[in-house]
């Protein structure tokens, strides 16, 4: 089952409860302009469950976007990624708020979590806050965090071949979102975040 | 050969906490309780200057308005703070006050803490022993005022040198800073304290060791180091404390200012009783460690190893206000049994270009619980600030838990900060090639422990890197099969 989400079109489920042998991708689009506070409660409830959750925010304004996901893993040998990537200017504020739980128990989980910024403003704020619960040993756990800018060598070396700083900072910030945007089947809603993207270069 | 394998068995359950044994000296102790009666008795019993206690008498007020932090994922016992002794010291001899007590001596020797300066040592390593409320030792003090270093306990400090220590007090964690904060500031007893002038590199590492022994008592020592511009200095702290049923409180403050250019090392290896294989007594340790770089390229290293106490409450942390200025935090903390320990650091960035590093890593077998907890923090106008976070944790057991609470905050576009950590156990591989060349179970987790933490052993003094190496082997016994 793969679901996607525009936050501010549409509902999003706060709680998702996965049986045995269940496969579930989730994505969840954060884009300029919207505010909102996004719970998101997962349980792996049944063995051998495996979930995807993707999200991207693009926040150019004075948004104040934040996602609290709580993945809690509660029957053994169940699989979870979570891979959150944005780019935050302006006056936006982001939080990311993300708790992988592994019951007692459930052994041979393998879970991963990992949120990348681009802070853009000094007048934005991103606080990212990965956390792990674990209560069972025979587990694979790990997270990791970013927060950071554009590469100036990346930079550099497309200027040096001639490409403009404006359309070369924009294939930057393209490629950093490209791990989520290709997740995206809907051809429409890539075309709509791209042109986000460039907007905020204007 | 079966008498032998007897042997070796017996030395080794018999290791459990080596230091658990109690010191017969006679003590004063003050009455039980905690009001502003008692605070004025401690200050008294001290010969404190008015300031002093007009700080503690401060600090008391806020603390009575404050409530006992419950965020941390701890599961700590109630704590009667009207059933604490707040001051325990050992009766002088007044006939000979400057000799130690040879009870306290035999103490220290039996710890293989040197509180008398001896030739073989000389030039390695300079002590300030603190037993229950006083310090009773600090050596090598002449060698190092010569170079104008002022190493002492902290009641001799406010005595002789009131200006500096009126100056840097509660400088960098102020009194009402936190809970355990307040309540050390209201009742301080003894500490250590260290200065360090201009363009002057310490000689001989320095350390405290710090000793509970009476029982029914807390302890709650103070610790202020000052080392200015330019000045190095490696500095070590070790604990311990006797067995018992009871829950024993230790809730120290230390303050830490780096000045421009200068360089200081923390070295902490705490080893105090941690309560029974049933979880019963053990140290409360709650704590509160903070340092600030405060001039240019200053640089502070906080390096850990928690193997003791029933419930570990700390988080050393750094202020990097100076430009350039850098600190780095290394942790190896161990969980056994019942015990619990909450860890961590903070990273302040305020200065552009600053710098900071931190790598964690948990233990924990048995019931235990280990928790990370740590905060980034990157303000605006840090440009060019880098972070980088590794936490590790190994779960040797399906009883116990781990976790990773950290909380990164950026708000300046020009800054770096990466966060990484991964939990899982020790790998079946590494033991059963360990095994299958003819090493004990035990002993192979001994030794992949001592592989997985030492990045961060490495970063010791090496009086410590071996006690530490011991220490870690010893918390995991039993732990395994």
């Amino acid at each position: 089952m793969k679901h996607l989400y525009l936050i501010g079109r549409d509902e999003i489920p706060s709680d998702i409860v996965l049986t045995s042998q269940e496969e579930h991708q989730l994505i969840l689009l954060a884009l300029p302009g919207v505010s909102a506070d996004v719970p998101v409660n997962i349980r792996l409830a049944g063995e051998g469950a495996v979930i995807d959750v993707f999200g991207l925010y693009l926040n150019f304004g004075k948004e104040r976007v934040s996602f609290r996901v709580n993945l809690r893993h509660e029957s053994g040998h169940c699989r979870s990624r979570q891979l959150f990537k944005g780019i935050v200017g302006a006056e936006a504020q982001v939080e990311f708020d993300g708790l992988i739980y592994v019951a007692k128990g459930a052994q041979k989980t393998s879970a991963f979590q990992e949120n990348h910024s681009i802070l853009l403003s000094d007048r934005a704020l991103v606080q990212t806050r990965p956390q792990l619960e674990i209560y069972a040993d025979d587990v694979e756990c790990s997270h990791g965090a970013t927060i950071g800018k554009l590469s100036e060598d990346e930079l550099f070396y497309m200027r040096s071949r001639g490409i403009p700083e404006k359309e070369a900072r924009a294939l930057q910030m393209r490629s950093f979102i490209s791990a989520v945007v290709e997740r995206i089947e809907d051809e429409q809603i890539r075309q709509m975040i791209y042109d986000k993207l460039s907007q905020c270069q204007a | 050969m079966a008498a032998e394998e007897k042997d070796i068995l017996k030395e080794f359950t018999g290791q459990e906490y080596k230091e658990g044994f109690v010191t017969q000296v006679e003590q004063d102790y003050i009455p039980k309780g905690l009001n502003e009666q008692i605070i004025r008795m401690i200050s008294e019993k001290k010969g404190e200057p008015q300031w002093l206690l007009d700080f503690r008498l401060d600090a008391f007020g806020k603390w009575q308005k404050m409530r006992q932090p419950d965020w941390a994922h701890l599961h700590l016992p109630q704590i009667d703070y009207q059933d604490i002794i707040y001051y325990a010291a050992p009766k002088k001899n007044s006939q000979r006050p400057t000799e130690i007590d040879p009870a306290l001596e035999e103490t220290f020797e039996k710890l293989g803490i040197p509180v008398k300066e001896r030739k073989a040592l000389a030039g390695v390593v300079a002590v300030d022993a603190v037993f229950d409320s006083v310090s009773v030792a600090t050596t090598f003090r002449e060698t190092l005022s010569k170079q104008g270093i002022i190493f002492c306990s902290f009641s001799e400090a406010v005595k002789d040198h009131p200006d500096l220590v009126r100056k840097y007090l509660s400088s960098v964690v102020p009194s009402g800073d936190n809970y355990f904060a307040a309540l050390n500031s209201a009742v301080f007893s003894d500490g250590s304290f260290c200065y360090i002038p201009k363009g002057v590199h310490c000689p001989m590492d320095l350390s405290s060791y710090f000793r509970i022994n009476a029982s029914g008592t807390g302890q709650f020592e103070r610790t202020l180091i000052v080392a200015e511009e330019g000045a190095t200095l490696s500095y070590m702290e070790g604990c311990t404390a006797p067995m018992r049923d009871e829950n024993q409180l230790h809730a120290a403050v230390v303050e830490i200012v780096v000045g421009k250019d200068a360089d200081v090392k923390y070295s902490t290896v705490q080893n105090w009783y941690p309560g029974d294989a049933n979880g019963r007594g053990g140290i409360l340790n709650l704590v509160t460690k903070r340092g600030i770089c405060k001039g240019e390229g200053a640089h502070l290293s906080w390096t850990q190893v928690e193997t003791g106490s029933a419930v570990t409450w700390k988080y050393p942390s750094t202020i990097l206000k100076g430009d350039y200025s850098s600190s780095e935090f290394y942790s190896v903390a161990v969980t056994n049994n019942y015990q619990q320990a909450d860890t961590g650091t903070k990273m302040i960035h305020l200065g552009k270009g600053t710098k900071s590093r931190i790598v964690s890593k948990g233990i924990s077998a048995g019931k235990s619980e280990n928790s990370y907890r740590g905060l980034v923090r990157i303000n605006p106008g840090a440009e060019g600030a880098r972070n980088y976070s590794q936490c590790d944790s190994l779960l040797i057991g399906s009883q116990c838990g781990a976790h990773t609470f950290p909380v990164i905050r950026s708000s300046c576009p020009d800054a770096i900060v990466e966060h990484e950590a991964t939990t899982s156990k020790i790998s079946e591989d590494q033991l059963f090639y360990c095994t299958q060349r003819g090493i004990a179970q035990e002993e192979a987790v001994g030794l992949i422990v001592n592989g997985y933490a030492r990045e961060v052993l490495s970063r010791l003094p090496m009086e410590f890197a071996v006690e530490a190496q011991k220490l870690l082997s010893v918390s995991l016994e039993g732990s395994v099969g």
